[in-house]
């Protein structure tokens, strides 16, 4: 079984900082292996204990994506394939363009694994451009996934309902974060992780021209409350607010 | 970056050595497993809701103890100062957890330098490993920073070696497999390696502590203990150096763990300072609370950079007794005034809540154990002096 799992250096959303307009400040931002393609390296590896094979990650992004695919190599990944582009801002489309330009370039493969959308952005484009790409069947948000010798069988949680759905192989298949506990890698992980390979490809020679849309800018928003506080007795007070809500549209 | 790394482990890590990155990187997921797994528990451990077993054994599993010892134990070859930093983390995460393993890895450090090569081969991998958790025995109730003259004796009957006194103080004791014992034959200190399960070995019930609750201690009691020769580690005679060696490393790792107290006491209370208004605005902005503020974290950082220095020194082969001695008062000393001024700047909080006063607790326990302030000042000065003589 040889699996390729794509993965995202993110953004660490939890250390961005804002500049005085309200821009986030991208340049030099702490990035981490997006949180949810932890899940997809473990299920990769999950399914690699269980049928034997090759776990090969995929990354397209500046020299920082480097640090994300030592983290899976560090989980257990047999290998890492690092796309270089010049810059962070990719779009989605171009992104998808350059793995699935990479994952020919590796394949066969028996299952693509993603994860449902990155921690920064979370536009989940990719797993579905990727597949139509890669003229593959592909299954999103699965919650367990059952891998046969010549189909899977993947379970998706809608709501109240469980759906299952069954695909030949090859399939590509973007999982939740529930489908498992991504493992921590151990120090001897992370120092045998260093002598493992990682494959690097520069964007320009996958002949992808760096298109789709651009980010102009990304800016937090906030809403500022009105913090209006009415004061008397009961029902004086409830006719106010209610005139309030009546004045702002929430209540006819 | 993850919370419990700054800044300024990176650059000493990129400064000192050429595979710097990959220390780094060995560095964060120490960090980002201590803040998942231990940071979150330190006050149940503190007030006694949970012991530290379990996070020591999934310490052990991830790597912790192993860093700067050789692969061929199951060691992970890389230096002494990466472990020293690396227990700085395991002190702010929880400091009960980081006493633990620190004084385990002494005596591990000192079976790997004087044990002989089947002592080696068959305790270090279970040390390294946690398959077997390590007691120090040294202090005696008649003899804390006198220890060379300990009253426990040693005798030496055909093969074997047989143990009568008592030890205090020591921590692990409740739960140790194994102890590294220091007692007077008529030739002088001797260093034994004794299983909890010999005969005529005795362990008191756990000590009630101000601070470093999560760890245990107690006395041990040697009632006609024997051992087999094999036991002993090195030679006759020179046991009390073999404890003084190890001591002088470990005193830059009870530093080391002291500078991440005091870090975590300081990330509590400069958060908490700019959170806290008083007379319409955040108490940061009063220069009082400014002052202690940079007095804290200058105090963080020279300590840090003395811990490293002397930890380095010893990666170079050089004597660094004096260094390891100056890390320890300044870094310990220093703790204990973060830990008070975080207390300070958090007021009646900080005086009734275990998440902030617990630090200054630990830290205290550390210008006290492993060689006294006023010891190690001896030590320093006495060094010092005799290069000038």
């Amino acid at each position: 079984m040889r699996i390729a799992v794509c993965i995202k250096q993110a953004v660490d959303e939890a250390e961005l900082k804002f500049d005085h307009a309200g821009n986030a400040i991208l340049s030099n931002a702490q990035t981490k292996l997006s949180t949810f393609d932890k899940n997809a390296v473990e299920e990769a590896l999950r399914i690699k204990t269980l049928k034997g094979g090759e776990v090969i990650a995929f990354s397209a992004g500046n020299n920082e994506s480097k640090k994300g695919l030592k983290e899976a190599l560090a989980m257990g990944a047999d290998r890492a394939v690092h796309i270089i582009t010049e810059t962070y801002e990719r779009s989605s489309l171009t992104v998808s363009k350059l793995l699935s330009k990479a994952i020919e370039k590796y394949k066969p493969f028996d299952l693509i694994l993603f994860s449902e959308g990155s921690s920064d952005i979370y536009t989940s484009l990719v797993p579905g451009q990727v597949s139509t790409m890669l003229g593959l069947p592909f299954i999103p948000f699965a919650r367990k996934i059952e891998v046969h010798d010549k189909d899977v069988k993947v379970s998706q949680t809608l709501e109240e309902k469980t759906v299952i759905i069954s695909s030949p192989l090859p399939a590509a298949i973007s999982v939740v974060s529930e489908i498992n506990q991504p493992r921590y890698p151990t120090l001897v992980q992370i120092m045998q992780a260093a002598r493992k390979q990682i494959d690097e490809i520069r964007e320009d020679s996958l002949g992808v021209e760096p298109k789709g849309y651009r980010v102009e800018y990304i800016r937090a928003q906030s809403v500022e409350r009105k913090k209006v506080i009415f004061e008397g007795p009961p029902e004086e007070t409830a006719r106010k607010l209610l005139d309030a809500l009546k004045r702002e549209g929430v209540v006819k | 970056m993850s919370g419990l790394i700054e800044r300024e482990h990176e650059l000493l890590l990129l400064q000192s050595y050429k595979e710097g990155e990959q220390y780094i990187e060995a560095l964060r997921n120490i960090a980002a497993f201590l803040e998942e797994n231990v940071l979150p528990f330190s006050e149940e451990i503190d007030l006694g809701k949970r012991s530290i077993s379990e996070l020591r054994k999934s310490l052990f599993k991830h790597g912790l103890c192993s860093i700067p010892f050789n692969p061929e134990f199951g060691g992970l070859g890389l230096p002494f100062s990466v472990y020293v930093l690396a227990m700085e983390l395991a002190g702010a995460a929880d400091a009960s957890i980081a006493l633990s393993m620190a004084i385990h890895n002494t005596v591990a450090d000192i079976i790997n330098m004087y044990g002989s090569p089947e002592q080696k081969e068959k305790i270090l991998p279970e040390l390294l490993s946690g398959k077997k958790l390590a007691s120090f025995a040294l202090t005696e109730p008649s003899s804390g920073s006198d220890a060379r003259n300990m009253n426990t004796r040693v005798e030496k009957r055909g093969d074997s070696f047989v143990i009568n006194g008592s030890k205090t103080y020591i921590t692990n004791a409740p739960e140790a497999d194994v102890f590294l014992v220091f007692a007077r034959s008529e030739n002088g200190h001797v260093c034994l390696v004794v299983d909890r399960d010999t005969e005529g070995l005795e362990v008191g019930k756990n000590m009630e502590k101000l601070g470093m609750r999560g760890s245990t201690t107690a006395e041990v009691f040697f009632s006609e203990c024997k051992v087999d020769s094999s036991s002993l580690v090195g030679k006759e005679g020179e046991g009390f150096e073999y404890a003084k060696s190890g001591l002088n490393s470990s005193r830059i790792v009870m530093g080391s763990i002291c500078v991440g107290i005091a870090s975590t006491a300081f990330r509590k209370a400069a958060i908490f300072s700019l959170e806290r208004r008083a007379f319409g605005k955040s108490i940061s902005e009063f220069q009082l609370i400014g002052e202690k503020i940079a007095n804290m974290k200058l105090k963080i950082n020279a300590s840090r950079f003395l811990c490293f220095f002397a930890s380095r020194m010893r990666e170079l082969g050089m004597d660094f007794s004096s260094h390891a001695a100056q890390a320890k008062v300044f870094a310990t000393e220093s703790s204990l005034e973060v830990c008070d001024s975080a207390i300070q700047i958090f007021g009646g909080q900080g005086y009734t809540s275990s998440d902030v006063n617990r630090h200054w607790r630990d830290a205290r326990l550390l210008t006290i154990g492993e060689g006294t302030s006023e010891i190690l000042r001896i030590l320093i000065a006495k060094k010092e002096l005799a290069g000038l003589r």
